[in-house]
């Protein structure tokens, strides 16, 4: 059994095992769960725009454990997050942790904004420290603005 | 242990983890998606295997219960001379998942199979698993003779 507390443990061995066959094994995988959270979350957030982002992810700090802080403006929604409980998971494990782990993360929510007409930067800042900086955008032009001045925006299908 | 995990418990995880099960599955086939699970026992749970090859099950039992109290798991662990036998009444994985409407993977609880056979490789235990439908299942360790 695996519990829930595990997830990402296991997630990090699904990502190893497919990035063994090859990169684009590992993207393929990302597209899917892309699609999957696209049917759980694009509505809302294309109904309820940036406020059910931060909503969303007001109940995902809490309940997820993450520490971090949310802001929401009329331009953006940002979650600048101190300590990634995920990263910070995969880093607290016997088992190697996959060198593109971060990328999940966008690799879902690029999927969910499109479809919601929202524009995300993940700028991920370091690959080996669990804490990063998302924004989301309604404005690309911001979007894109803000990402000019990211350390390292996660591009996990460039 | 090894990872305590405290705080909340996000149970959502279950979806994605039932949504990779099935997608490995289809993709690449039962023998791949067991390769993934028997790295999650030999590599993540390398504390839980070494304990077993020490013939220290009490690792393993902790493991078991802990989580499943954590989920709010319904069970019943029973110790006879040689046997510890852990009765699932209530996986709270299949029970959320049924509650989100979701279909449950046909090969979901391949996972506790597996992770089980591969913790006992190379240990005095076997653990048999007996998968019985709806969230129900009986774990039985015990020495090999």
């Amino acid at each position: 059994m695996i519990p829930s507390d595990h997830f990402v443990r296991f997630y990090n061995e699904v990502f190893k095992a497919l990035e063994e066959l090859g990169h684009e094994h590992l993207v393929a995988y990302w597209r899917e769960l892309g699609k999957l959270q696209v049917q759980e979350l694009a509505a809302r957030f294309r109904e309820g725009g940036l406020p059910a982002c931060h909503e969303y992810w007001q109940r995902i700090l809490e309940e997820e454990g993450c520490e971090g802080r949310l802001t929401l403006t009329d331009e953006y929604f940002e979650f600048r997050m101190t300590r990634c409980p995920s990263l910070a998971k995969v880093l607290d494990n016997d088992a190697a942790p996959c060198r593109w782990y971060c990328d999940h993360c966008m690799g879902w929510c690029e999927a969910v904004m499109q479809a919601a007409g929202l524009h995300m930067v993940l700028d991920v800042e370091s690959r080996t420290e669990p804490h990063c900086v998302m924004r989301v955008y309604r404005d690309p032009t911001l979007a894109e603005e803000y990402e000019r001045a990211a350390r390292l925006p996660s591009h996990p299908y460039a | 242990m090894r990872y305590c995990e405290t705080g909340p418990v996000h149970l959502d995880f279950h979806r994605t983890l039932n949504a990779t099960i099935g997608y490995l599955r289809t993709q690449y086939g039962y023998d791949f998606l067991d390769s993934v699970f028997r790295r999650m026992a030999h590599d993540v749970y390398r504390i839980l295997h070494e304990a077993l090859q020490r013939g220290d099950p009490e690792e393993l039992i902790h493991h078991w219960t802990y989580f499943l109290d954590r989920e709010g798991g319904g069970y019943e662990l029973q110790r006879e001379e040689k046997i510890i036998r852990l009765t699932v009444h209530r996986r709270p994985a299949i029970a959320y998942l049924q509650s989100r409407g979701l279909g449950v993977d046909p090969a979901f609880c391949r996972q506790t199979v597996v992770v089980n056979n591969a913790l006992a490789e190379g240990t005095p235990f076997e653990i048999i698993t007996e998968v019985l439908g709806e969230g129900r299942c009986i774990q039985t360790l015990r020495r090999r003779s």
